[in-house]
C-alpha cells in the first residue's frame, strides 16, 4: 500500500457500497458535530466546559472519513481494512443519531423532562468564587448553596434576589406560588438534574407551567409546602427567551 | 481477509434480539408513559428521549474514538512478543498489574472496551485484561482528581480506590480461572492477530495508515453497542421517575443497592460521575456513595453492550453480577463499620 499517490485506476475503487455507506456516516457524524458547534446548539446537550471533546470528535470523525475514502480509492492494494464484516444492521444503528439529529427538533431539557419532583437541595461542589458573588449576580444554584449553609432561613429576609428559570408547580402549591427552576448538568443531560426555589407572586396565574420568567424581588422565610424556608417574593415576574446556556453547571 | 470474516459470524446474530428487546421496550415504556400522563404531549416525550440520547452520544463519542485509535495502534504497532515479555509469569501479580494499567492507558468507560480487545488479541493473560477492563475507568489520574475535589481525602476517596482495585483483581482472577481463553472470550477476539501478523506492513507511515483504518472499523464494532446503550440509558432517564427509586434508598444494604442500580441505569461517565454523587451526599448512606462510584464506571448499560463485542454471553453475565455483588458486600461492610 502507498507504493504510489498518482490517481487510482477505476478498477480499483471499491465497488461495495457498504464501504461507502460507512465513509458517508464518518463524514455525517463529523457534520453533525461541527454544526453543533457553529449554531451552538451544542449546550443543549454537553456542559460548555467539554465543548472541546466536541471539537476532538467533529476532527476524528472528519479524518477517519477521508483514511476510509482513500482506502476504497485503492480497494485492490490494501490489506488493512474490512477487518469486520461490516453489514447493514451495523450501519442502520450507528445511522441513528443522525436520524433522530435530522427528524428531532434540537432542544434542551425542559418542564416536560421533569420527571418527578424537583429538588431544593444543591448539587456539586461550590468554587468559594460562588459565594462571594452580589445578590443580584447569583443564580438559582447559587440561591440554593447559600440557603444550605445559613443557620436559618431567616437568614436573607430582605435581600433582594433576580432569577431566571422555568416555571415548575405541583398541585398542592397555592395558586400564588411556584418553583422557579433550572437543570444543572456537570457533564452531559445524563447527568442532568433539575432544582429550583420557592417565588410567591401575585401575578403567578397569568405564567403557564414550564415557560421561561425572570422574577426579581425579595426573600423572606415563609411557609412553602409545609416547611419554612426563604421564599422569593416576586415584585416582577416577566416572560423571558430561553438563555443561551439552558443549563447551569455545578 | 475472507478468512478474517468468516471467524466473525458471532456479532450480528446477537444484535437482531438486541434490536427486538429494544423496540419492545420502547413500544411498552412509550404506551404506559402515555396511558399514565395522557395530558402530555407524546412528541414532547419523543423530544427529552432524543435530547438525553444524543447528549449521551456527544459527550461519550469523542472518548470511543479516542479508545478506537489507541485500539487501532496497539493493533498496527504492537507485537505480541512484547507484552509476553512485559507481563509478569505470576497470576495474581499479573492480575495486580492490571489493576493499575489505567495509569499507563488512560482511559475511560467507553474507550476501554476497545483497547482491552485489542490486547486480548496480542495475546494478553485474561485475568490481566478483566482487571484492566475493571479498574482502568477509575484509575487514571482525571478521575482521581475529580473525587478529590468533591469529597477530598476521606473514606469516599479512599474507599473507591479501594473497592475498585479489590473488585477488579477478584474479578480478575475469577474469570482468569476459565480453563481457556477461547471460553472467556469471542472468537474474532483472540484469532485475529495472528492471521495477521505476516502481512504487517513495513513503514511506519503505512502502519499508520492501518492503524485508522482499524479504527474506523472500531468505532463501527464498538459504537453500536455505545449507542443502543445511550438509547437504553436515555429510555430509562425519561421513563422511571427518578422520585419512584428514591423513595427505595433507605437503610444500610438497600441504599446501596439502590446506588448500584442508579449508576448502571444513569450511565454517566467516570470522570464526572463523583459530582453527581454529591447530589445524593444527604439522602443516602457513605457505604451507598462509595458504591455508586466503584461500581459506575466498571459497568453500566453502555459498556454491557460493548461487552457483548468481547466476551461470550455467559462471561458477561458474570461480568455484571460480580463486580455488583462484590460492590454491594463492600458497600455494605462500609456502612457497618461507619456506624449506618
Amino acid at each position: 500500500m502507498l507504493k504510489s499517490l498518482t490517481r487510482p485506476r477505476l478498477d480499483s475503487v471499491n465497488p461495495n457500497p457498504i464501504a461507502w455507506v460507512k465513509t458517508a456516516i464518518l463524514l455525517g457524524l463529523g457534520l453533525y458535530f461541527s454544526w453543533l458547534i457553529i449554531s451552538g446548539n451544542l449546550t443543549n446537550y454537553i456542559n460548555q466546559r467539554f465543548a472541546w471533546l466536541a471539537v476532538v470528535g467533529a476532527a476524528v470523525f472528519i479524518g477517519l472519513a477521508l483514511v476510509t475514502i482513500y482506502g476504497n480509492l485503492r480497494a485492490d492494494e490494501d490489506c488493512g481494512h474490512e477487518h469486520f464484516p461490516i453489514g447493514w444492521d451495523i450501519l442502520l444503528i450507528t445511522s441513528l443519531p443522525l436520524l433522530l439529529a435530522l427528524i428531532v427538533p434540537s432542544r434542551s431539557l425542559g418542564i416536560e423532562a421533569v420527571n418527578g419532583g424537583i429538588s431544593l437541595s444543591p448539587v456539586g461542589v461550590a468554587s468559594q468564587a460562588a459565594f462571594q458573588r452580589s445578590p443580584l449576580d447569583r443564580n438559582i444554584l447559587d440561591w440554593l448553596r447559600e440557603f444550605d449553609r445559613a443557620p436559618s432561613p431567616a437568614a436573607f429576609n430582605g435581600t433582594a434576589a433576580d432569577v431566571v428559570g422555568f416555571i415548575y408547580r405541583e398541585p398542592a402549591f397555592a395558586e400564588d406560588s411556584f418553583m422557579i427552576s433550572r437543570f444543572t448538568m456537570s457533564c452531559c443531560v445524563a447527568d442532568a438534574f433539575p432544582i429550583g426555589m420557592p417565588v410567591s407572586a401575585s401575578q403567578a396565574a397569568d405564567f403557564e407551567t414550564g415557560v421561561w420568567a425572570r422574577a426579581r424581588g425579595e426573600l423572606r422565610a415563609a411557609n412553602f409546602g409545609g416547611d419554612v424556608m426563604p421564599v422569593l417574593f416576586a415584585e416582577s415576574l416577566e416572560a423571558v427567551e430561553e438563555p443561551r446556556q439552558p443549563y447551569l453547571y455545578p | 481477509m475472507m478468512r478474517l470474516s468468516a471467524s466473525h459470524s458471532a456479532g450480528p446474530s446477537l444484535i437482531k434480539p438486541l434490536m427486538t428487546a429494544l423496540a419492545l421496550v420502547f413500544f411498552l415504556g412509550a404506551t404506559g408513559y402515555q396511558a399514565i400522563s395522557s395530558g402530555i404531549d407524546y412528541s414532547l416525550v419523543v423530544g427529552v428521549f432524543a435530547t438525553r440520547f444524543l447528549g449521551i452520544f456527544v459527550e461519550a463519542a469523542p472518548f470511543l474514538l479516542l479508545g478506537s485509535i489507541t485500539a487501532g495502534l496497539i493493533e498496527a504497532f504492537v507485537k505480541a512478543d512484547d507484552i509476553w515479555r512485559l507481563v509478569p509469569r505470576n497470576r495474581l501479580a499479573a492480575t495486580v498489574m492490571g489493576a493499575f494499567l489505567g495509569l499507563v492507558f488512560p482511559v475511560c468507560e467507553c474507550g476501554v472496551v476497545p483497547v482491552t480487545r485489542r490486547l486480548f488479541n496480542k495475546g494478553l493473560p485474561v485475568s490481566l485484561g478483566v482487571a484492566f477492563l475493571l479498574a482502568a475507568p477509575f484509575m487514571n489520574p482525571i478521575v482521581f482528581a475529580s473525587t478529590y475535589i468533591a469529597f477530598g481525602f476521606g473514606p469516599v476517596f479512599i474507599g473507591r480506590i479501594v473497592i475498585t482495585i479489590l473488585v477488579a483483581v477478584i474479578v480478575g482472577l475469577v474469570i482468569g480461572g476459565f480453563a481457556k481463553p477461547s471460553a472467556v472470550l469471542k472468537p474474532l477476539a483472540q484469532e485475529q492477530d495472528h492471521a495477521h501478523e505476516h502481512q504487517a506492513p513495513p513503514s511506519v507511515r503505512a502502519r499508520l495508515l492501518q492503524a485508522l483504518q482499524i479504527a474506523a472499523d472500531e468505532f463501527f464494532e464498538m459504537g453500536r453497542f455505545l449507542i443502543l446503550g445511550s438509547a437504553l440509558a436515555a429510555l430509562m432517564q425519561t421513563l422511571v421517575p427518578q422520585e419512584s427509586l428514591l423513595a427505595l434508598g433507605t437503610g444500610s444494604v438497600l441504599s446501596v443497592v439502590f446506588m448500584q442500580a442508579l449508576a448502571y441505569i444513569l450511565s454517566v461517565c467516570s470522570t464526572v460521575d463523583s459530582f453527581l454523587a454529591l447530589a445524593f451526599v444527604n439522602a443516602f448512606t457513605t457505604g451507598a456513595i462509595v458504591s455508586f462510584l466503584s461500581f459506575g464506571p466498571m459497568v453500566d448499560i453502555k459498556s454491557t453492550l460493548m461487552f457483548t463485542g468481547v466476551f461470550r454471553p455467559r462471561i458477561v453475565i458474570y461480568l455484571i453480577l460480580l463486580p455488583f455483588m462484590l460492590n454491594l458486600l463492600a458497600g455494605v461492610i462500609l456502612n457497618v463499620a461507619l456506624g449506618y
